[in-house]
């Protein structure tokens, strides 16, 4: 019951007119961010950081993580009134969202999406209350090894569960870690792979390479496939909401396997995109009416939606008590976290419960806000995307550009931003992912300190990964997952039929 | 037009490229052990190598089944590019002449030329945006943006 004493005090924390706000605030502009085509939660995040850099951290976390709930149902708005997916973790609810939507039925379209998509984060807000107080526990009988093994889980599970090609996921990492090694060692002090640029002696910002990779490349993307804005009317008539609200308990089954698949997906660093595609894959298959999906199947909103919700929101609890971020916009807070003086990792329930208790009670508050929020918002957001792309698109650029700037007033970081652009538009149209890039570009110094701690422990023996029962498990756990994407082909025969 | 194949043969090349440049770029710090223990290239080194011979991998497996279909179709080329060299021009602007300014003629020039606006309404969204920038990032947040000579002519 520890947890829930201290989830009062957060309780306390969160709840004053100034967070409150912020969380308005943060929703609002999240919304505005996920509507937006090329600007999406891990950008948005990235743009506003910058300017939180003086903030109070419990404000500051505040404010990124509820712009990160508003992108997540900004995000679905789009694709269901749009058949657009602001997010990449939105695309599985234009399957059935906007065929709903074109039967006029646009309002329990976002209906079902919004309340889904708060049932689910609860759920993974939940888990976080309740798990919080035993991962930390077992979080503090770590050291240098076992984090090291984490953080290889991690990897891991992005290469044997992520879907994407395994040997360009490897590559993407591998860029990760080599960009984060870019400047002062943080061991020794030695200023490495600056190849003598001045430019490269501070290192690459993370920050930076998110604007571009998921900004200016998904912007080009966006131009390339043709912004076709078929946009549905979005007035949102109050009686239709709660007709729909009526409804969900019907899905009860539904709901909760998709928030099930959501935390699982969430904690291991399998992210909302992976959760909101598997969900959406088991609805169908044990759903009565399997005909309908693809045609506007309430179940085929739901699904996505409550998974994508929980997996985004389950992603904070191994954020903040083992500093591995579970998505890419996690991935960007932890960066956040370390840049105002945050060590992210057991300890910080120790020397901050305020900080992530108050983080933790502001996510119910924050979720619950939003759904009201958002269903109240929707027409004039909707509005928004009926700009013409020709104003939009560069005005959207000038704001990449500049949040690239402010990062750290340096002018090389606009051709860091320009050539990661480019680089973003290529790995997806080659079906390289993006998220393993940023987690390895975050983590990578801590990795490396690990890895080099753990030598240093061993005299430079590598059974100091297979020490103790603890990081042997860990170890085990990872080269599983590894070697999963062959296993299973074996396994389960070699024409394995493609999925959803 | 360039083929998908011959995309995923380019970006394989410029990846194992990165990953020999890290590699080597690591060497120069060591890449053994030290009495203090690793030396500060082993790791990156390594990093790179992994790089090195999965992108050496890819490229294989694109020569062995790469498809031939193009990346993209030539109308969505134009697009790009429509899109693309204007940002470019946008970026170097800023450089010179700072983004406020940058941002004016960039959007002044996509919405005239681009979006066929008249000038009544190209100029009013062009001067608005810099304003608002203006506002927001160095009275609102107090964070100053890159500014050129034109700003420093009116003392700001």
């Amino acid at each position: 019951m520890d947890n829930l004493a201290s989830l009062f005090h957060g309780f306390s924390v969160a709840l004053s007119f100034h967070h409150i706000f912020l969380m308005l605030v943060g929703i609002l502009l999240g919304i505005l961010v996920g509507v937006l085509p090329g600007l999406g939660a891990p950008n948005g995040v990235s743009l506003l950081l910058p300017l939180t850099f003086t903030m109070d951290p419990v404000a500051a976390i505040i404010l990124l993580t509820s712009m990160y709930w508003g992108a997540l149902f900004g995000g679905s708005t789009t694709s269901i009134l749009f058949n657009i997916p602001g997010e990449p973790s939105s695309v599985a609810t234009t399957f059935d969202g906007y065929p709903l939507a074109q039967k006029g039925k646009a309002t329990e379209a976002l209906s079902y999406a919004f309340l889904s998509a708060g049932f689910g984060a609860l759920v993974g807000v939940i888990v976080i209350t309740l798990l919080s107080g035993v991962v930390q526990k077992f979080a503090l009988r770590f050291s240098a090894p076992e984090y090291f093994a984490v953080y290889f889980l991690a990897f891991c599970s992005f290469i044997g569960l992520g879907g994407a090609p395994v040997l360009k996921t490897v590559v993407s990492i591998g860029c990760g870690f080599a960009l984060a090694a870019v400047g002062m060692d943080s061991v020794s002090g030695s200023l490495r792979l600056t190849f003598e640029f001045d430019a490269l002696l501070a290192g690459i910002s993370f920050l930076v390479v998110v604007i571009g990779l998921f900004g200016i490349g998904e912007l080009i993307l966006t131009v390339e496939e043709g912004l076709q804005l078929k946009g549905i009317e979005a007035r949102v008539r109050p009686s239709d909401v709660l007709r729909t609200m009526a409804m969900m308990p019907r899905h009860w089954a539904t709901l909760l396997r998709s928030a099930l698949v959501g935390c699982w997906m969430g904690i291991t660093p399998g992210g909302p995109t992976a959760a909101s595609f598997m969900s959406y894959g088991l609805a169908r298959r044990f759903s009565k009416y399997r005909q309908g999906f693809g045609k506007g199947e309430p179940d085929g909103i739901i699904a996505p939606e409550t998974a994508d919700h929980s997996a985004g929101t389950a992603a904070m609890l191994p954020m903040l008590a083992l500093g591995i971020p579970g998505s890419a916009t996690a991935a960007v807070m932890l960066g956040g976290l370390m840049i105002w003086g945050l060590n992210p990792g057991p300890m910080l329930f120790v020397e901050r419960p305020d900080f992530v208790w108050g983080l933790i009670a502001s996510m119910y508050l924050g979720n619950v806000i939003g759904v009201i929020l958002v269903l109240a918002t929707v027409p004039m957001f909707a509005s928004i995307l009926r700009i013409p792309f020709a104003i939009i698109g560069p005005a959207i650029v000038v704001i990449c550009f500049v949040g690239a700037y402010t990062v750290g007033s340096r002018p090389f970081d606009l051709w860091v931003a320009l050539g990661f652009g480019f680089v973003g538009y290529l790995f997806k149209k080659l079906n390289y992912p993006i998220a393993p890039l940023i987690l390895a570009m975050v983590i990578g110094d801590k990795a490396e300190d690990a890895f080099r701690q753990s030598l240093i422990m061993s005299k430079g023996a590598l059974s100091v990964f297979w020490s103790n029962a603890l990081v042997g498990t860990l170890m085990a756990l990872a080269l599983l997952l590894l070697v999963w994407p062959v296993a299973a082909r074996v396994l389960f025969g070699g024409g394995r039929s493609s999925a959803p | 037009m360039i083929s998908r194949k011959a995309a995923e043969i380019g970006l394989a090349s410029v990846t194992a490229l990165f990953g020999t440049v890290i590699a080597y770029g690591a060497t120069e710090f060591g890449v053994g052990w030290a009495p203090s223990g690793p030396e500060p290239g082993t790791f990156p080194f390594y990093i790179g190598l992994i790089v090195l011979v999965a992108s050496l991998a890819n490229m294989v497996a694109a020569l062995v089944a790469g498809d031939g279909t193009p990346l993209l179709e030539r109308s969505h080329l134009k697009d790009v590019a429509r899109f693309v060299v204007p940002m470019i021009g946008f970026v170097i602007l800023a450089l010179l002449l700072g983004i406020y300014v940058a941002t004016f003629v960039y959007l002044l020039g996509t919405m005239r030329v681009q979006g066929r606006y008249g000038w009544g309404r190209s100029i009013a969204v062009s001067l608005g945006l810099p304003l608002g920038l203006y506002a927001l990032m160095e009275k609102a947040f107090q964070v100053p943006l890159l500014k050129g000579p034109l700003e420093a002519l009116i003392g700001l």
